[in-house]
């Protein structure tokens, strides 16, 4: 600390002169940067759709769509076949001429915009000793597979209420059809088509979605998701929402009902998005009367028992059943089949006048194991239970957890988690805690995604961010509330490396030109709400912000912006400089402690500042000549001549005289009653004054999180909100006065890590060495107990006495 | 046409497309001017290096073991092997630079793998090969952060890339 001692005013003078232009908006003169420029600007104009407070409009609109579904499925083939007919309403102003469907199915054409656009990087050189350029098994798998099975979409019959055929124009994984007559608002109009498609195998390709072939017994699992064509979303923002499917931006659809009828193997068990309506027909007097029972268990109930599916999976059939669903006000139909599933249910009483029970439930083949058995369908419940906390009540009848070949996968009231467990060759099954900690994060996530974006229907093929971000913040919440000794993402410091890093993209980046896509669409935004919650707002108001958000956007369809002004508005706190930071930039937080100044008041008075100057030219450090002549024994002239001396061996330089007296008090004379109050005040207290000096080189405003410990051994923490930098954005200087006996000995910003601030050694005052990550671990090696493999060696036999007799004295020296 | 060989990259487990992403490593090699050492500290999800090594484990038949990179020493050293295996380091001029190997950890969702050599002379930048998990999984993506020479150096390793190079500004 530079313990410099300078001469302050008595009153310390801010220049408080400003030159705030608000409305410009490029800054052309010197390299100041507004960080807390309004975003006004950047976001769309509030309108009657959507208004200034981000909540929907006094004339919003979205446009409803039903299906009528009925779907064969032909296991053999592996193909899909359906009639559906499409009831459209037209809630908005304009008059639609033509319609726009998804054909998502034809991503897997070999002429589609992923195929075509898909690149190799590989660096090709012409010496032999840099070895081959490389190409995956998996990725000849995949062509082989393509080339072999015809994908994509079959479409025939597109036809209105009348039976007059629709022209229909395909535009790669997306359909226009031309309306006989323009549909004006208001209206409504029905029309079907016939379709059909090859299952892809999950495996092979690599979707959402597919079939899983399982060698030993023959069977498949099939996940149907993506499997209809779709209704384009007609929004008010973008008109018709008709990006081309390229794989990563996914799906933004309409709500509707659903009416689906699946026709597949009879003994088949069927999952889906909706209520079952035909139980009667499909499953047994006993399936009907373990689901029953379920609803009020405490446990999950096995509505199919491994036994039981284990012997149906022996032998297939060539009869079929048909199992009739229902849904309402979902935005997408996703289900899946096999004759592998167990199941099991419990009810989640969740009360509320909307949905008193829900049905959790669960659909797993044996190699799911002990670990779905007791984990997946009590993760579902969890999830709702804390879900509902920030945002709604659950509103739908079902909540499922299917495990198939997709790692992890949403759609409403329906999930694919991947996680399984191992088989061992005495037959037994386990799993790792690794696979245990996935399966119950798994499942919070996609669960999670049926509030967000299955119900706050944002636009997936946009802003990955908005369902991948904020559901990632929230199954952090839950999992935390699970148990928290398990480490769930959302640490601002797991962050940091991307951080810090050069390849980077800012979080408002359209979802397929996301570089980083998992950084960048999930830990970032999880990150940075997490900031916002725990440091910046607080949990009371930004729960209160958050659900707002969450309940104006219910079956709506939200935008960047409606989150932005939603979480501003409620919480009554400018975020501008957040969303800029984190949302639209690529600036990093790296706030640095530079200096700091210890000042003490000057009292104008001679006798207390020259005896204060004396002091502090006392505290220099002795010249070293004149040490050294000591050492030596030189004698001084003034010591051998004591009898010749003057005034000045009596009076040194401090000395104070009546001269400085006088002028000290015309100086008090001239004071304003106020101003020597003040003076008299300070000099009596006599506090310390520091000046700490910070700056922002990561450009990322945040607030500084000054940690202040003083040489009396306690610590104070002190919050300045990041308004600190709003004039000087790189470089500010702060004042902190403490009481004269309460001295700073060190300051730390962020000491917890909470601001994922990449460069932690500017973080303190005076520096620390900060060891690296190998240094720590060199140094610590042996000496913590995290080493010990105690799973193994709780299994170690304790020896018998015998046994330490019988031991050879070889010494082990690894 | 220039006529290349085109080598097999062997077999693959399955690669979905997650709505829960993984599947993605950071390393950051470090130039600690205390030790004068290149520091290489790998950090990858728990999950994925257990699934990874359940893999090398099936190539070795006759093993009874399963991969448990939480509570098995084994699981630990296998992964921590083959990750040294994948990682490679040369001087601008194709001079290969072993590493040593310092240990592993496990740390919250991550499994730590670190290395170190002794700063070369003169090293005015690195090529660098790394392929961890990328062998089996097309999906992965290792990230190298180059900290300690001036501004942070980043190399992104996906699709086929197998060597990638940057070069240090004159300090």
């Amino acid at each position: 600390m530079s313990n410099k001692v300078s001469l302050i005013a008595a009153a310390i003078m801010l220049p408080l002169t400003m030159s705030v232009n608000a409305s410009a908006i490029n800054q052309t003169k010197g390299d100041f940067e507004d960080k807390f420029r309004q975003l006004g600007q950047a976001l769309p104009t509030p309108n009657v759709y959507r208004n200034a407070a981000g909540e929907p409009g006094a004339q919003y609109w979205q446009q409803k769509v039903d299906y009528k579904i009925k779907a064969t499925l032909d296991e053999k083939k592996r193909r899909l076949t359906a009639h559906q007919s499409i009831s459209y309403k037209n809630n908005s102003p304009d008059t639609l001429k033509y319609l726009w469907l998804q054909l998502d199915q034809n991503i897997f054409k070999s002429d589609s915009i992923a195929e075509l656009t898909s690149t190799v990087r590989t660096k090709l050189q012409s010496s032999p000793d840099k070895g081959k350029a490389k190409i995956s098994l998996n990725k000849l798998r995949r062509q082989q597979f393509m080339a072999d099975t015809e994908l994509g979409y079959e479409i025939a019959k597109v036809k209105d209420s009348s039976g007059n055929a629709l022209k229909a124009t395909v535009v790669g994984t997306l359909m226009r059809v031309d309306l006989k007559k323009p549909l004006k608002p208001g209206k409504s109009l029905k029309f079907s088509m016939d379709f059909a498609f090859n299952i892809a195998e999950e495996d092979a390709v690599g979707a959402r979605a597919g079939y899983e072939h399982f060698e030993k017994d023959g069977n498949d699992i099939f996940l149907l998701a993506q499997w209809f064509p779709r209704l384009a979303a007609y929004t008010d923002y973008e008109a018709w929402t008709n990006k081309a499917f390229l794989g990563s931006g996914e799906f933004t659809l309409e709500f509707g009902n659903y009416d689906v009828e699946l026709t597949v193997p009879a003994d088949h068990i069927v999952s889906a998005t909706g209520e079952l309506e035909n139980a009667s027909r499909v499953l047994t007097k006993a399936q009907r009367q373990r689901l029953e029972k379920a609803e009020t268990s405490k446990r999950p109930v096995f509505i199919v028992t491994e036994e039981e599916a284990l012997e149906n999976e022996k032998e297939g059939t060539s009869k079929t059943k048909t199992w009739k669903f229902t849904a309402e006000k979902v935005r997408d139909f996703a289900w899946a089949s096999s004759r592998k599933f167990i199941w099991d249910a419990k009810g989640y009483q969740q009360g509320g006048d909307e949905q008193p029970l829900v049905m959790a439930m669960s659909f797993f083949p044996v190699d799911g194991g002990d670990l779905w058995k007791k984990y997946s369908t009590e993760s579902i419940v969890h999830t709702m239970e804390v879900y509902s906390r920030f945002s709604f009540d659950y509103p739908y009848p079902v909540a499922q957890s299917v495990n198939g070949p997709v790692g992890g996968m949403e759609y409403p009231m329906i999930t694919f988690n991947g996680p399984r467990t191992e088989l061992h060759d005495d037959g037994t099954r386990t799993y790792t805690q690794a696979e245990k900690r996935f399966l119950i994060g798994v499942v919070i996530h996609e669960v999670g995604h049926i509030y967000f974006p299955m119900i706050v229907n944002s636009d997936e093929r946009q802003w990955t961010w908005m369902d991948e971000g904020l559901n990632s913040f929230l199954d952090g919440i839950a999992g935390r509330e699970w148990d928290p000794t398990i480490p769930w993402g959302v640490e601002a410091r797991d962050i940091v490396p991307y951080m810090k890093s050069e390849r980077q993209v800012p979080i408002m980046t359209q979802s397929d030109s996301i570089l980083n896509f998992g950084r960048n669409a999930y830990a970032k935004p999880a990150v940075a709400l997490n900031i916002l919650r725990e440091v910046i707002l607080g949990r009371e108001l930004f729960d209160f912000a958050f659900k707002e958000y969450a309940q104006r956007w219910k079956y709506k369809r939200p935008t960047p912006s409606d989150f932005f002004r939603t979480m501003e508005e409620a919480s009554g706190v400018d975020l501008d400089w957040f969303w800029r930071g984190w949302f639209y930039s690529t600036d990093h937080v790296d706030i640095s402690i530079d200096r700091v100044y210890k000042l003490r008041l000057d009292t104008k008075n001679p006798d207390i500042d020259y005896a204060r100057l004396r002091e502090a030219e006392l505290n220099k450090p002795i010249s070293q000549f004149v040490e050294r002549n000591k050492a030596e024994g030189r004698d001084l002239w003034i010591d051998k001549n004591q009898d010749i001396s003057d005034f000045y061996d009596d009076n040194d330089r401090f000395t104070v005289t009546n001269k400085e007296r006088n002028s000290y008090n015309k100086f008090l004379k001239g004071l304003k009653p106020w101003e020597r109050k003040t003076l008299e005040r300070a000099v009596k207290e006599d506090k310390n004054y520091y000046v700490l000096e910070f700056s922002n080189l990561g450009g990322l405003v945040m607030p500084i999180l000054l940690q202040l410990t003083y040489t009396d051994g306690t610590v104070e923490d002190k919050y300045i909100p990041a308004e600190i930098w709003r004039r000087s954005p790189k470089k500010v200087q702060k004042l902190i006065v403490t009481d004269k006996n309460k001295e700073l000995k060190d300051i730390s910003v962020d000491a917890s890590w909470l601001t994922a601030d990449i460069d932690v050694e500017n973080n303190y005052y005076p520096r620390r060495i900060i060891p690296s990550r190998i240094e720590v671990y060199k140094s610590k090696k042996n000496k913590g107990k995290v080493n010990r493999d105690i799973m193994k060696d709780i299994k170690t036999e304790i020896k018998k006495n015998e046994d330490k007799k019988e031991k050879p004295l070889t010494e082990d020296k690894k | 046409m220039r006529k290349s060989l085109l080598g097999l990259v062997c077999l693959m487990l399955t690669s979905a497309v997650n709505a829960h992403q993984l599947k993605a490593a950071i390393t950051t090699v470090l130039f600690n001017d205390r030790t004068n050492n290149i520091e290489v500290m790998h950090r990858f999800y728990l999950h994925d290096a257990e699934h990874a090594v359940s893999h090398l484990f099936k190539k070795s038949p006759g093993r009874h073991n399963h991969a448990d990179l939480i509570s098995d020493k084994e699981t630990q050293d296998t992964f921590s092997n083959y990750v040294e295996k994948q990682f490679k380091l040369e001087t601008l001029t194709n001079k290969k630079l072993q590493l040593n190997s310092v240990g592993h950890q496990l740390d919250g969702q991550f499994f730590w793998v670190y290395q170190e050599i002794k700063v070369p002379d003169s090293v005015k930048g690195f090529r660098m090969s790394h392929g961890a998990l990328r062998d089996l999984w097309p999906a992965q993506v290792n990230m190298v952060n180059v900290e300690g020479k001036g501004k942070v150096k980043t190399l992104t390793f996906s699709g086929e890339d197998i060597w990638l190079e940057t070069k240090f500004e004159d300090k």
